[in-house]
Formats: structure tokens, sequence, C-alpha cells
């Protein structure tokens, strides 16, 4: 990139390395980018420096005019400079280091078996590094109990280090206020004001951001320890903001979600409403377990074969005109999954049939970023329906034309439309109701078959987000044994009437898909990487509304 | 006979002097300010560091060149903060002048802001001087009302108001950038350093905290040849006379006026007029309660900035503590260590946990628990304070302990040896 060798940004040394820095850029930041590690608990990249946990002990030795610092200084706050020399391991720091690490343990539990943090916990980390495993502290150790904070996060103050990231929390990401420190010295310590639990709608991100297990998330604590949990990269599809999250699961158990840093849409945050979305990973109750058909009055299981055998056999008996034949979707399917469908609508019937619900949705406006990240639209892919043109709210003519007229078959994806009870009666009445779906619902009632798809944290798939980011998941859980992922059941309906196109893989489909809907053109799968990519022809979403954030009180 | 030095103290040691607005200008006051007005605003910085001024906070940085630091052309306002916060152990120097001759230290208060181009000047004052409070407000309304404040004071077309601020009590809020948080209305806790503050003080603003004292001389370095005067009355880079404020066994405590090239055995013997019961000495915490203590061998020395700094110990805020031949050091030793694990913020690591824990290992020794190898822990403890917090509070809790453990060993011992 020739812009960078034009302007080359200024350079100074980590432990003999050269490392850019940009100017105004503090030691540890830039050393962190660099994938150095410097023990450090208050600093965190999205608030402000106080530098008063003194762990990020490193040695200038170089201030950049050939002279050393005359002692350790904290990496958090000391600004990178030219021709800097810093070296982060060495005996001296080794032993600053250890000696800020005592302080932190004399008053610490120390009770690492029964503390859900252990195994996460950066104390523990350094502890086990710089720790001298044996304490000269011959006094009770300091009291100061639970607290009881907010209905997402618990708060046990004994094991608080004050680093304050909670209180910069609530001041700096969410504005709300609502933590704070109290007393000082010794008896400095955490609480909510007034001693009311807080109400902000991020407290999650508290636990994420507390280094010790101080503030836990009551919806984890004790369930399961964390080196026991695997991790896989997704998103959240609570909304359409799509943050970046890790599904953290256990013997095909999800316990779980933990935001995944992504400066383009969640930074390092995200909303505790997101993150109980885990529960549904593990729903099983209301699961469509295998393939159902329409037996006399009842739905009963029959094989995938059979399934696939008894609709196309209906369809060649009912020969439906293009505008006899229907689809609806609702927006949690994926790109591929509303792609495919799209094109089993066009190839299988010649019919452009397909409508998904189409809300007006708001997000708020705010001066506080994290504000902005849940929408209205409980739904993590509308704007990749947008992309492939697919629309129609309930007053939405061609949707009122088509359900209106004769209708032979309808596919149903998902669970859509929920609340047209008009819509339902009509389609009630129709020949051939197909319900490709996860969950049992009235849709799958009223089907004549019924397949069992997967749950997005099953299988592959990619979702463009309120901003136009396409993004890709990971299968993070085992599926039930007798579902298959929608995009390729729909591939296989296809095949069954007939078509030749196959589809193995959710690379190939987007790959397909990039060729043949105008919105993703220029990108490939290859490119959505861990971050995602936006999509370079604007698509806009004009249900976008942006409402002022009410302030809570 | 060593006797006081009278500038600062000129008008409160006449018995006579009137401490109102008028009786101030009856005493030539407001004359400096007169001619400040005259000079450009980098014309007073560089004779303020012509006097070579040093801080009379507990710092003593060069009050001239600390001004040359102030951020200029930013577009935002610049502050003056007069820290009146005077709450180090054994320091009483501040209140004599807020309570005795408020425009003295409120003329010198305007000089600095016309220096640093501040239009709006703030006091802070510890919560708990309630009188000072009273006698700065009732000062800075005759002001108003003489014109010598708010609009074109003088005819100089220089605008100033000046706030008294009140502190909640807390003498960590003394250190300056605890202060201005504090002013801010947050809660008070010392900031990251950088920025500092002449770059980013009192709301972000390049901003000057001094001490009242500090202010206080300028009035006088502004008089007819006051420059060369205030630089004759100590060593080179030590000038200026201070107010000492001399407390604990000896027979006259006080507040002196000094200069500052006299020793502390004579201060000690002549002015504080010895130690008290004909008693011996024991030792001396000489610049407020951070100070490193000395013995009694060692105060032969003179009482300026750089000639204890030489023998490793520290003027701080000039408050002398002397303490007799039946001062029991460990529990003297305590009183300090439980003001400091008292005050400390709380927010940085060492200071937090070192200040408490190093009070309850002093508290172990009174107890009648100590021990060879608690002895050097306190030690320890103590040193892995210094130089490795956030502010000098963690400094200021170290440095006794390490000084009495290692200058009163002995004293200890007595402790555990008995028992
Ligand atoms: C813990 C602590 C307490 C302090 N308390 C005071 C105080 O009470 N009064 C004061 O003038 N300076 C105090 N200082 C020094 C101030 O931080 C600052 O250096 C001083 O006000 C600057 O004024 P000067 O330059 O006129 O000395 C304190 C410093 C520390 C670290
Ligand atoms: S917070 Fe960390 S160090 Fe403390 S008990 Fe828990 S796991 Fe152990
Ligand atoms: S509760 Fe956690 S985040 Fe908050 S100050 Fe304590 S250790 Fe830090
Ligand atoms: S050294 Fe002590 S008083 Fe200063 S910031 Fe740290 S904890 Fe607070
Ligand atoms: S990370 Fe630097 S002091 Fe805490």
């Amino acid at each position: 990139m020739p812009l960078l060798n034009e302007f080359p940004m200024p350079v100074f040394q980590i432990d003999g390395e050269p490392v850019e820095y940009e100017p105004g850029e503090k030691v540890l930041s830039a050393a962190l980018r660099c994938g150095k590690i410097i023990p450090h608990y208050c600093y965190h990249p999205g608030m402000s420096v106080v530098a008063t946990c003194r762990m990020c002990l490193v040695d200038v030795v170089d201030l950049g005019n050939g002279r050393p610092a005359p002692k350790l200084q904290t990496a958090c706050s000391v600004d990178a400079s030219e021709g800097m020399k810093i070296e982060t391991f060495n005996q001296k720091v080794e032993e600053g280091r250890k000696l800020v690490n005592e302080f932190f343990l004399i008053n610490h539990p120390l009770d690492c078996p029964i503390c859900d943090q252990s195994g996460e916990c950066t104390l523990q980390d350094y502890s086990f590094k710089y720790g001298s495993g044996k304490s000269e502290m011959d006094y009770s150790k300091r009291v100061n109990g639970w607290r009881d904070i907010g209905t997402f996060v618990a708060l046990e103050r004994n094991r608080c280090i004050q680093c304050s990231r909670c209180d910069r929390f609530t001041r700096e990401i969410t504005g709300t206020n609502e933590f704070g420190m109290f007393n000082r010295g010794h008896e400095l310590a955490v609480d909510t004001y007034t001693d009311r639990p807080m109400t902000n709608k991020f407290q999650g991100n508290m636990a994420d951001i507390c280094p010790v297990g101080a503030i836990t998330e009551k919806e984890f604590r004790f369930k399961r320890r964390v080196w026991k949990l695997k991790k896989n990269h997704s998103i959240c599809t609570g909304c359409s903001t799509g943050c970046n999250v890790t599904i953290e699961h256990d013997r095909n158990e999800v316990f779980r979600l933990k935001p995944h840093e992504n400066q383009s849409v969640n930074k390092w945050w995200l909303c505790d409403e997101g993150r109980l979305t885990y529960r549904k990973m593990n729903e099983k109750k209301s699961r469509i377990n295998q393939p159902l058909g329409l037996i006399g009055e009842n739905l009963e299981g029959i094989s995938w074969e059979k399934a696939y055998g008894a609709i196309a056999e209906r369809i060649r008996e009912l020969k439906p005109l293009p505008h006899e034949v229907l689809a609806l979707t609702d927006t949690h399917a994926s790109n591929e999954e509303l792609f495919l469908i799209q094109k089993l609508l066009k190839e299988g019937f010649s019919s452009e049939n397909i409508f998904c619900p189409f809300p007006t949705w708001e997000q708020s406006e705010s001066d506080f970023f994290i504000n902005t990240l849940i929408t209205t639209d409980k739904t993590p892919n509308r704007a990749g329906a947008l992309a492939l043109q697919i629309k129609g709210d309930q007053k939405n003519k061609k949707l009122k034309k088509a359900i209106e007229g004769e209708l032979k078959v309808v596919f149903i994806l998902g669970n859509p439309f929920e609340n047209e009870l008009e819509f339902k009666e009509i389609i009630k009445r129709t020949q051939l109701v197909i319900h490709i779906g996860v969950f049992h619902n009235s849709w799958s009632e009223m089907a004549d078959v019924v397949l069992p798809g997967q749950f997005y944290s099953e299988k592959e798939g990619t979702y463009t987000n309120k901003n136009q980011r396409v993004q890709s998941t990971e299968i993070a859980v085992k599926a039930l044994r007798r579902t298959r992922p929608e995009w390729q059941i729909i591939s296989e309906l296809l095949q069954a009437l007939g078509h030749k196109s196959s589809f193995e893989s959710i690379p190939q489909v987007f790959n397909t898909m990039v060729q043949e809907a105008k919105a993703f053109t220029g990108i490939s799968f290859d490119k959505i990487g861990g971050f995602g990519i936006e999509l370079t022809k604007n698509t806009k979403d004009p249900g976008k509304k942006v409402v002022p954030e009410m302030t809570a009180i | 006979m060593l006797e006081e030095t009278l500038v600062l103290f000129k008008n409160i040691r006449n018995p006579k002097y009137d401490k109102s607005l008028a009786g101030y200008k009856n005493t030539g006051g407001f004359k400096s300010l007169k001619k400040v007005f005259g000079m450009k605003p980098e014309e007073v910085v560089q004779e303020v560091k012509e006097s070579g001024v040093r801080g009379r906070g507990g710092a003593g940085f060069p009050t001239g060149l600390k001004w040359s630091f102030m951020a200029k052309g930013t577009g935002k306002p610049s502050y003056l903060v007069a820290n009146a916060d005077e709450s180090e152990p054994g320091t009483c120097k501040d209140r004599e002048l807020m309570l005795k001759d408020p425009h003295l230290f409120l003329e010198g208060l305007m000089i600095g802001s016309y220096a640093v181009g501040c239009h709006h000047a703030y006091v802070y004052v510890r919560g708990e001087f309630f009188p000072a409070i009273k006698i700065l407000n009732a000062a800075v309304d005759e002001l108003y009302a003489d014109g010598l404040l708010g609009h074109d004071p003088l005819g100089s077309g220089f605008n100033l108001d000046i706030t008294i601020h009140t502190g909640a009590g807390a003498y960590i809020c003394g250190e300056e950038t605890a202060l201005l948080d504090s002013l801010e209305g947050k809660r008070g806790q010392p900031r990251v350093k950088p920025p500092f503050p002449a770059v980013s003080g009192f709301n972000g603003c390049p901003t000057s905290v001094n001490n009242v004292e500090t202010l206080a001389c300028l009035p006088f370095i502004f008089s007819d040849g006051g420059v060369e005067s205030f630089k004759s009355f100590g060593p080179q880079n030590n000038s200026g006379t201070h107010l000492v404020s001399l407390s604990g066994h000896v027979n006259s405590p006080g507040v002196y006026e000094l200069r500052m090239d006299v020793s502390m055995k004579d201060i000690i013997y002549e002015i504080g007029g010895g130690i008290r019961n004909g008693k011996k000495l024991k030792g001396v915490i000489p610049g407020g309660s951070s100070s490193p203590v000395m013995k009694a061998d060692e105060i032969d020395v003179l009482y300026n900035f750089d000639d204890l700094a030489k023998i490793g110990t520290m003027m701080g805020s000039s408050a002398m503590m002397v303490f007799d031949e039946d001062t029991d050091v460990v529990k003297l030793l305590h009183r300090i260590t439980r003001f400091y694990a008292h005050e400390s913020c709380g927010q940085c690591t060492p200071c937090r946990e070192g200040t408490h824990w190093s009070r309850q290992i002093v508290r172990d020794f009174l107890n009648g628990n100590g021990s060879e190898e608690k002895l050097k822990r306190l030690d320890r403890v103590g040193g892995n304070m210094l130089g490795t917090t956030l502010c000098a509070l963690g400094d200021a809790a170290a440095m006794p302990i390490q000084s009495f453990v290692n200058k009163f060993p002995e004293e200890f011992r007595k402790y555990y040896a008995t028992t």
C-alpha cells in the first residue's frame, strides 16, 4: 500500500522488536495490538485510562533520548514515542509485578476452587505466574460481602480487585451512572447508587470486563466450569444488529453467549437480551425432530424420502400455475436459505410469489454507542431479504393478491406472519402446505408435510445485518439426528421436483447467490472472514427509523 | 538570637493590623497588583521565575516554571486554583494567612491569575476551616464592592472572578489532580498524569494549582526591589522566607516566618525555645508527616529544600514536628500509618493495600506481637509502596515507615524483646 509508505507510522521498540504506533497511543495499547502479553487489570481499550491497578509495569530502558526512565512505568499510561525502547520482561519488571501482585492477594479470598471465574480469571493467571505461593498476611482478610446489583449479574465484593472497570462502564459506556466506587482506602468498594439494582440493558458486559470473579452472570454461574466449554464464533440473532458472539457449549448444551470483538459491529459489547437467546439453542420440547406427514387426520412421523416423494407426487397432480404457488418466510432464515427458496419458486414454478414480514423497525439515537446496538427488529436477516428483493408487509398489494387468489401450494419457512390470522385461515384451506421449520407453531399444525430444520447454532449460514454487513456463523452444537439444515432441505426439494442444480455446501450456495443476486455482486464467501463484509451496493432499508434514547431515571 | 524575617507576616505581626480591605490598602496593599497590570503576562511569569520562588505546597516545584508550561492558544479558558486544603499533618500556615491577612493571599491570587490569563480563579478550601471560609468570602465580597474584582479592576481591562469553594474534608483532595476532580464535583481521586493540569486541568482546561503561601509571596515579589530581596532570604535555589509550622515538644510552638538559611537546630532551640520540661530531643519529622524522620544528631542542617534533600529527607510543607526522649516512636509511627490508611483514596493497589497492611503490622508491635520478621516485613511493605503508586500519597506513606524502621529499630525491638 503506497499510502502507508508515504506516511510511515512512527516506530518504537518493544523487547527489541519494532512496533508501529499511532501518535498519542499508549505503550500498552500498541503492545497488545501486536500480540505482546503485558499483565493488566484496569486498562480496557474501550474505556478511559486510570492507571490504578499498577500491574502493567514495564521497563522503559530508553525514553527516546538515550536515557532510561528512573523507575518502572505503567504501560497503560505511558505515551509511545519515537525511538523509545521498552522491555516487558526482565528481572526488574518481574520483581515489580511480583510485589504488586502480592498486594492484590493479601485481602483476596483465593478460593478459586469454588469461584466461578476460575479458569478465566486474570488474577488467577498472574498469581500463578508471579505469586509466591505463600502469604505473609497474618490478619483476617477484608470482608465486603455480597450485593444485589441487578437482574443479570451477581456481585461478590470480596473478590473485587477495585479495578474500576465496572464503574467506568456505567459512566462511559452506558451513561447510566448506576454503579460506582464507595468509601476509600482499604474500604473502597463497588456498589450501586442508593442501593437500587441496576436497570441498564447491558449488565452482562460488566461480568465480561470484570477481570475476576466479583461480577458474574447470574444466568451462567455455577453451571459449568469454564475450561470445559468449547467455543464457536457466531452472531447473535436476537436483533438485526448481528453482534458477534462466541457460543460456548459443552456436551451439546449451550451455556452462554459471550461478545466477540468486532469494531465494525458491536465493538466489545453484547446486550443482555441477546445473551439470553442461548436458551433457545437448548430448547428441546417444541422442536420438530423428524419429518411429518398428514396421514388421515394426524401428522405422523415419516422418512425424508417419503416426505420428498409425497410432495413431488402431489405437485405433479396439482400442476400449479405460477400464481397458485406461494412462499412465506421469516427473516430468521439465512441469506442462503432465502436465496434458495426464491430459486425454488422461480425454477420449480416460475413464480415470484415469495414474501417475508416487513415491520417498521427502530433503533435508538444516543450519545452512547452501546444503545444503538438494540433494534426493534428482532430478526437477524431482514436486510438479507431486502438485498434479495423479498419483501411484503401484511398490507402489501402483491401479497394480498397472491393470498386472495387461487392457491394450490404454499411453502412456509420458519414462522412468518405469526399474527396474521386471516392469512392463516386462507392458507389452511390450500391443497398442499409445506412447512420447513425448527419449532412447532401454528403453521406446522396446519401443514400437510413438515420438514424439520436446524437452529442457527447447529448449521452454517450468512446473515446481513442492518448496516448491510454480511456475517457468517459456524456450527457450534450437533443438531438433532433427523433434522437437516434448511438450505439443504430446499435444495433437495428442488431435486425432488426434477431440477438438476444441487448444492453441497454453504460457500457454494453463497457464491452462486453472488452471481445471481445483484446486491451481492463483488464479494465472495472467502471475503467474509471473521469480521464480515459490507455489501457494496447499497440496499438501503427504508424501515430504518431512529428514535431518541430514553434515559433511565 | 535568631529572629523572624517578616515578609508574609509583616501585617500579621502588627497587633494593630486591621485585616479589612481598607486596612490592607493602608499598608500598601494592591500596589503590586497595579504594577503587574502594567506588565505583560509573560513578563510577570518571567519575574516569578527570576525570583526563584518554589511551591510551598510540599513539592517545591518552581512556580514560574510551572506557569510557563500552561498550554497556550488552545481556545480554552485557563484557570488558577489556590490550594487551601492544607491537611498535611503538622502544617497550619495557610490557615494563618487566610485567617489573619486574607487580602495578601487574594492579591497574590489575582497577580497569578493575571500571569496565567485566568478569568475565574478558585480557592479550594478545606471543608473544616469554617472561620477561614467565612473570612475569605467576606474578603472577596469586599473586593467586588471595591471594584477590584469583576469587570476591569484598576482600569486594567482585565476581568477576574474569584470563587471560594469548600471541600468535603479529605487529605487526598490536597493533591492537585484530586482537588480538580473534587472541584468539578466528582469523587476526589488523583488523575493519571500526563496530561498534567497545565495542559488539561479543571474541566479539561489548562490549569495551575498553587498553594496559598506560594501565592501570598507574589505581592512582595512585585513590590519595588522585591525580586532581589526575595532572593536574598536564602541560599541559591531556595529563595524567600517561608512559614514554618513548629509543633510538638518545644516550649513555644507556633507558625514562624523564617529565612531559608537558618539551621533546624536554631529553629528548635532559639525560635522554639528548646524542648519542653528540659527533656532531651529524640527526633524531628521535618516537613509534615510524609517526610522521612530525622534523629536528634542530624539537625545541624540548614532548613531549606535542597539541604534537607541532600541528607535524604525533605522540607515538604515546612511543618516541623519535634519529639522528645520520652516519645514512643512506635506509637508515633502507628499514628502516622493510621492517618495514611484512613486517607488513601484506595484506587491504586499498592497504596490501598499497603497503607492498611503496614498499619496492621505496626499495631501488632503495640499489641506485643512484634517480631524481627515483622520488622523486616514492615520495611518491605513500605518499600513496595514507594514509587509504585499513582500519586505521591503512596510515597508519603512509605517514607515515614522506612525511615522509622531504619532509624529507630531498637524502639521496635523493645516491644518484643521484653515479652
Ligand atoms: C497526598 C497529597 C496531599 C497534598 N496536600 C496538599 C495540601 O494540603 N496543600 C497544598 O498546598 N498542597 C498539597 N499537595 C501538593 C499539591 O499536589 C500541589 O503540588 C501543590 O498544591 C502545588 O502548589 P505549589 O506549587 O504552590 O506548592 C499535596 C500533595 C499530595 C500528593
Ligand atoms: S477471582 Fe480469580 S483469583 Fe479470585 S478466587 Fe476467583 S478465580 Fe481465584
Ligand atoms: S467488580 Fe470487577 S470490574 Fe468492578 S472494580 Fe471490582 S474487580 Fe473491577
Ligand atoms: S497513591 Fe493512594 S491516594 Fe494516591 S491515587 Fe493511589 S490510592 Fe489514591
Ligand atoms: S493496566 Fe496499567 S495500571 Fe492498570
